[in-house]
């Protein structure tokens, strides 16, 4: 390894860097603060770092490793959604557990994990990514250590997520034995080779497939999610609903690309039916839900459903890179919204140690009491629902076109029928937030400090930027990709 | 013939797995695990990877294992503990692993004396690990010690969770 391979991970370097001066400062001297700010500092400085690993990119470090422009975008867009959910938990946190100095040391290790995803090219990279991803999710979601529910949505967390990895390690280890490389390129040439046996292949594919399917809960692989997301604390559910499924999704995708998995046909139909599934079976389940917390889990079932589309497309469709940009846009624009939806959750139940206000009741008339946060989720929701002005509309759009322009019209009746669906529960929770203060029983909830104020303004200043004024993002993705 | 022996270790390992599963009993459970363990050391070493195969005894059936026994042997102190221990060690618990470990002993000497015959035809030497580890995948060793890190700060803040409320308890009281 030279310099410019040292260069070109900049970002990791940050990001361990961190991690380690973080870990130091825990144990030389307990302060929440000091290590809140150090966190959120180190993801900022990772994210910032992107901007000069690009100037050696693309450049293959080891044969683990790709530092293309690509993985530097996720890279920067799982740092600042990291950086976010360190400010959104200062708060959240001190009252939940004690020691809450290495929910800190976690998160950073979490987005590491998310990072080193983002440039993986080889299954030993993707293994070791999602293991670091995963296991520091453990912890995260377990870590308030006063209630019994984060335990429990740990534990079953745990054992599911884990069964899902041993699934695509065995996958892994199938399809070294039947083309003899781990790495994504070179796995592409052997799979065309015609003496690669054949036999193997099929449970390969399946067992990675339903590995990766479990982390990204697409139906039918989605049970874990509701209970998982309603357990765990409202900021790591954030980061698990936007940042560890973007990062699965977009090692998903560049496995195809590189390994030109698209010559299966089978395999894309398969990925095109859990669309479908996901997106009916996600909305319908986030319409019986009285919970936004598990409204929200089922609606990103659906989100992860709408994005899958785009391995149909790419088959069909003549302009592929139109299909990719689409997904990577979508995901931009989903992950901002996400963090921002939880960070609501988070804000209005920051000061209860106990319990969070996550029932529609508890958000009922929150326009009156709280508007700058109530503002937050109704933007979020607005995207989500995919509404113009918003970024989720944009992004929606870009997914049609790019299914239009393959002709793809079963896909896009399941978003269509989906998207609308989704409206109802979408406007429901803004309905309750509108109630007048006589309608309601009254609930009260502070709101501390300015880190929430500045956050909920970022947020609310970057979705509606991403929607209104999206040419500069999409000539970026075009330059990348072309 | 090199096959056969690798067939038959992994049949071994995929009963004594089966045989822990349906255990009813934590402590004999264990001892089929690490029977299971022994059986997949001999594939390793069978299809040519000593290296894998030592460490995989010296690591998961030496450390890992042994600890889990330690830890539930631990936890039957007292004059009813020895009854139930000695319970555990009577007749048909100890004999069927016993057996099992004792055929992969078997193959293990047969492979021994027919070696370097290997089911893969080549041997993966410690060095060549050493070799590959430090080299093209050194990026993956920085990942995995970061990953051990998380799991070690992850046992600590959830470990901690059962002595704070013991301490909160005896607070109390």
């Amino acid at each position: 390894m030279n310099v410019n391979h040292f260069h070109a991970l900049l970002p990791l370097l940050v990001l361990a860097t961190g991690i380690v001066v973080l870990m130091l400062q825990i144990a030389w001297k307990r302060n929440i603060g000091l290590s809140a700010a150090l966190a959120a500092l180190t993801l900022a400085l990772a994210a910032l770092s992107c901007r000069f690993a690009v100037e050696v990119a693309p450049l293959q470090v080891t044969p683990l490793l790709q530092a293309d422009r690509f993985a530097l975008l996720f890279c920067t867009l799982f740092c600042l959604a990291g950086a976010a959910t360190a400010l959104l938990s200062r708060d959240y946190i001190v009252m939940r557990g004690d020691q809450p100095g290495e929910f800190f040391l976690l998160l950073l290790l979490a987005t590491m994990g998310a990072c080193v995803l983002a440039y993986a090219v080889h299954l030993a990279s993707l293994l070791l990514g999602l293991e670091l991803l995963s296991v520091s999710l453990y912890t995260l979601i377990a870590y308030p250590n006063k209630t019994v529910l984060p335990l429990e949505a740990a534990a079953k967390y745990l054992v599911l997520s884990g069964a899902a990895s041993a699934t695509a390690l065995f996958g892994f280890a199938l399809l070294y034995a039947a083309t003899g490389t781990l790495e994504f390129a070179t796995l592409g040439q052997k799979l065309g080779v015609t003496d690669t046996p054949q036999s193997m292949l099929l449970p390969a594919a399946a067992m990675i497939f339903t590995g990766l399917a479990f982390k990204l809960s697409l139906v039918p692989f989605h049970l874990w999610t509701a209970d998982v997301y309603d357990g765990a604390p409202a900021p790591v559910t954030g980061f698990l609903a936007s940042v560890a499924k973007g990062a699965v999704f977009v090692v998903l995708l560049r496995l195809f690309l590189d390994a030109d998995l698209f010559r299966y046909r089978i395999l894309v139909e398969v990925t095109g039916l859990l669309a479908i599934l996901s997106m009916l079976g996600g909305n319908l389940l986030a319409l019986l839900q009285t919970n936004i917390k598990r409204m929200l889990a089922y609606s990103s079932i659906a989100h992860l459903g709408y994005l899958m589309i785009i391995f149909m497309v790419c088959i069909t469709s003549a302009d592929k890179a139109l299909a990719v940009e689409a997904a990577i846009y979508y995901l931009i624009a989903y992950t901002a919204t996400t963090v921002a939806a939880f960070g609501l959750l988070t804000l209005i139940s920051a000061d209860q140690a106990e319990r969070e206000n996550i029932q529609l009741q508890q958000v009922s008339g929150l326009f009156w009491r709280q508007p700058l946060p109530a503002c937050l989720m109704l933007v979020a929701l607005l995207s989500l629902a995919g509404i113009p002005l918003t970024a989720g509309f944009i992004a929606k759009f870009y997914l049609v076109n790019a299914a239009v322009s393959g002709h793809n019209w079963v896909l896009l009746a399941a978003l269509v029928v989906g998207s609308s669906i989704a409206i109802y529960y979408y406007l429901r929770v803004i309905y309750y937030m509108t109630r007048r203060p006589e309608e309601h029983p009254v609930v009260q909830e502070t709101i501390s400090g300015w880190r929430g104020r500045i956050l909920s303004g970022v947020l609310i200043g970057s979705i509606l930027l991403l929607g209104v004024a999206p040419q500069s993002l999409m000539h970026y993705l075009r330059a990348i990709l072309h | 013939m090199m096959e056969t022996l690798f067939y038959l270790a992994a049949v071994v390992a995929l009963a004594a797995t089966g045989l822990a599963l349906t255990r009813a009993n934590a402590a004999h459970a264990l001892i089929y695990l690490i029977v299971s363990l022994l059986a997949v050391a001999v594939t390793f070493f069978l299809m040519g990877a000593p290296f894998a195969a030592a460490l995989e005894i010296v690591i998961y059936a030496g450390a890992i294992m042994v600890l889990f026994v330690f830890v539930i042997m631990m936890l039957n102190v007292g004059e009813e503990g020895i009854t139930r221990e000695r319970e555990w060690l009577s007749g048909r618990n100890w004999i069927v692993p016993g057996l099992l470990a004792a055929l992969l002993l078997l193959e293990l000497v047969i492979a021994l004396r027919h070696a370097p015959t290997t089911t893969a035809g080549v041997d993966v030497t410690p060095k060549a690990v050493g070799l590959t580890l430090f080299g093209p995948y050194v990026l993956a060793v920085e990942i995995a010690s970061m990953l051990l890190l998380s799991g070690l700060v992850g046992a600590y803040h959830l470990g901690r969770r059962f002595i704070v409320r013991r301490e909160r308890r005896g607070g109390a009281s």
